[in-house]
């Protein structure tokens, strides 16, 4: 069940920080969040020019609502920290996390950063990435060692395929075993589980909104939430994807209604013939997938509230400038 | 091969606060039938429900079927002292998540079995694996005691809120499944499940979705599963017993093999195009074994139903 006291994470689009255009015109894409990149998409010559543009970048991204992200680069780890943690900045993305001792130095670092720059402590999340073998099987160490980490999976993906020698774009999935067990340990944890149900993918486009939304619905009706992508054509996609439907919100109060007729016998369930595609059977285990489904509707659309808002807040002061 | 050769195929579940159901479930066929005090008793029934269980253990074993309780952790104690009675084959502990709690359940079964006059360490448990923090210490859970028989992944679809995906498939079950399966043979101990595909919910399915359930179950090493309808009871035995068929081509290859390496001069043979090795012999072989303890299961339980003598196994 995720926890929905988290920051909303449908969309979101990784960039490198030291792309002008990409940056200045992130905030109105309606993304959840940005991600900007240190790491791969980040020439080695280029990797110190790309830590002085954080502090400024964090302010330029989040102007329309989304929330600031970085992803640093595995073998710089302090000196990218150091440049990164301000006010602003919601998450840093650790790329190919192996050994709890490196989160617990990430924590570390954050914690003292925070206090030095007047940021409330424990804000800043910490995302660890699972892409390597080596972080699959220290994967329940590496959850425990930060409760910064709020959300966990990964496991699959580019560096992953490259880290075990399987293809990367096939028509099964591959990674069952290795994305099965971040699963658990985020599980057995508490923590929100970061994974998507398996959709056979063997073009690799970063574009196509029609895949994205598939995606985003598939993920939305197996219970997931945390979106992200590289191409702006997804954004929107991904948060409609992630939106309960009307017809599901009609469903869920229906089911709500047959519970509570439910809950004053001495049955534990109901089996139901409703033809409408209604779930055949009603117990606690509907009821509560239900209220998490309105509960999740709702944050979506005080999301995206929030976003518009925000939005329309830079256009009308562009306008007046 | 099974930890135990014990043949539980079909596990109907009972809820104990449903004296209807609990009268009529030796009717139906079942290897085990499992007095509910946890998934399908309201809460305010429960109290009620463990007072009945002393008066159900006999009643529900007239078609010839062992009998579990199923209790939970968290109200362990009142439900093992409604449970631990003569007559008791085994507990499922649902929800199970440490180590710790078995050893504690172990420690209270084994006072009440004294208590009560039951034979010391006779009560068997089954583990239900239903959280994320039980399967991720299935193999701690499964060595705990020796009373551990088996393991189970129980609702853990429900209680994971595991959802369908496109495919069918529940979500992350096929990874639980065959880590279950793995840890069940690391540990000797016998994992029970089925492989339910959407939109089953599992316990609830129909007849045909059940037996194809129990046969893909089967096939991945489960050795029964757990349902709560009547008409889930012969699905489950039918996917659980090997087919005619299966037994057929497996008596062939024991024939064959023997009939090639009888001469004592080579020990590997081509049989209708496949290899067959004595390890592979072996496995045929067992198709036949179960096939027969499954036989002589089924013909118990009819001497039971007909008040015959009971043939002894």
């Amino acid at each position: 069940m995720p926890d929905h006291r988290q920051r909303l994470k449908r969309s979101g689009l990784t960039m490198p920080v030291v792309t002008e255009r990409f940056i200045n015109n992130a905030w109105h894409r309606g993304c959840d969040y940005i991600n900007m990149d240190l790491e791969d998409s980040v020439p080695p010559n280029l990797k110190d020019v790309a830590r002085n543009l954080i502090k400024e970048s964090i302010r330029v991204v989040s102007k329309g609502g989304a929330d600031a992200v970085c992803r640093i680069n595995h073998d710089l780890m302090e000196a990218d920290l150091n440049a990164v943690i301000w006010p602003g900045l919601m998450m840093v993305n650790y790329p190919k996390t192996e050994y709890a001792h490196e989160i617990r130095r990430m924590d570390e670092i954050i914690t003292r950063l925070e206090a030095e720059r007047g940021i409330r402590p424990g804000t800043i999340e910490i995302g660890a990435n699972i892409e390597t073998a080596v972080g699959v099987a220290n994967s329940y160490e590496i959850v425990s060692a930060s409760t910064r980490i709020r959300d966990f999976g990964g496991a699959s993906g580019y560096d992953m395929s490259r880290d075990l020698g399987v293809e990367m774009f096939v028509a099964f999935d591959q990674f069952v075993y290795g994305k099965g067990e971040v699963e658990l340990t985020a599980r057995a944890l508490g923590l929100t589980p970061r994974s998507t149900p398996f959709t056979p993918n063997i073009t690799g486009s970063v574009s196509d909104p029609d895949r994205a939304f598939a995606e985003a619905d598939a993920a939305r009706k197996c219970g997931f939430r945390i979106g992200g992508g590289l191409h702006p054509n997804v954004v929107e996609p991904q948060n409609r994807g992630f939106m309960p439907t009307d017809e599901e919100v009609a469903d869920a109060h229906w089911v709500l209604e047959q519970y509570r007729q439910l809950s004053h016998s001495s049955d534990t369930w109901i089996h139901t013939d409703d033809p409408s595609g209604q779930p055949p059977i009603i117990d606690r285990y509907e009821a509560t997938r239900a209220e998490e489904l309105l509960e999740w509707r709702a944050l979506c659309e005080q999301r995206d509230r929030e976003k518009n808002e925000a939005i329309a807040r830079v256009r009308a002061a562009e306008e007046s400038q | 091969m099974p930890a135990n050769d014990t043949i539980r195929r079909s596990w109907l579940l009972v809820p104990m606060s449903k004296p209807e159901r609990i009268a009529i479930a030796h009717q139906a066929g079942a290897d085990v039938v499992v007095l509910d005090l946890v998934e399908f008793v309201a809460e305010a029934d429960k109290p009620a429900a463990r007072e009945a269980v002393v008066d159900s253990l006999t009643p529900v074993k007239a078609g010839g079927a062992e009998v579990f309780v199923q209790i939970e952790p968290d109200l362990m104690l009142a439900d093992l002292r409604s449970a631990v009675w003569p007559g008791l084959t085994g507990i499922i502990v649902s929800r199970a998540e440490s180590a710790e709690q078995i050893a504690q359940i172990d420690a209270t079964i084994s006072a009440l079995e004294s208590q009560r006059g039951l034979l010391p360490g006779s009560v068997e448990i089954v583990a239900s694996l239903e959280t994320a923090p039980g399967n991720h210490s299935g193999y701690e859970i499964a060595t705990a005691s020796p009373r551990i028989w088996g393991l189970t992944l129980g609702r853990a679809d429900l209680i994971m809120d595991l959802r369908p995906e496109p495919s069918g498939e529940i979500h992350l079950m096929q990874y639980l499944m065959q880590r279950l399966v793995t840890i069940a043979a690391a540990a000797g101990k016998t994992p029970l499940g089925a492989w339910w595909r959407n939109p089953d919910r599992g316990l609830l399915a129909t007849p045909d979705n059940t037996r194809a359930a129990a046969q893909r179950g089967r096939a991945i090493g489960f050795k029964g599963s757990f349902c709560v309808r009547d008409n889930q009871v012969g699905p489950l035995n039918q996917g659980f017993t090997p087919s005619e068929s299966e037994v057929a081509a497996a008596r062939s290859v024991q024939q064959a093999y023997s009939a090639a390496t009888d001469s004592g001069a080579i020990a590997t043979v081509t049989h209708e195009d496949r290899f067959l090795t004595p390890d592979i012999v072996r496995q045929h072989v067992g198709v036949l074994t179960l096939a027969d303890a499954c036989a002589t299961r089924d013909m118990f339980k009819s001497a039971a139903v007909e008040g015959r003598p009971v043939p002894v196994p």
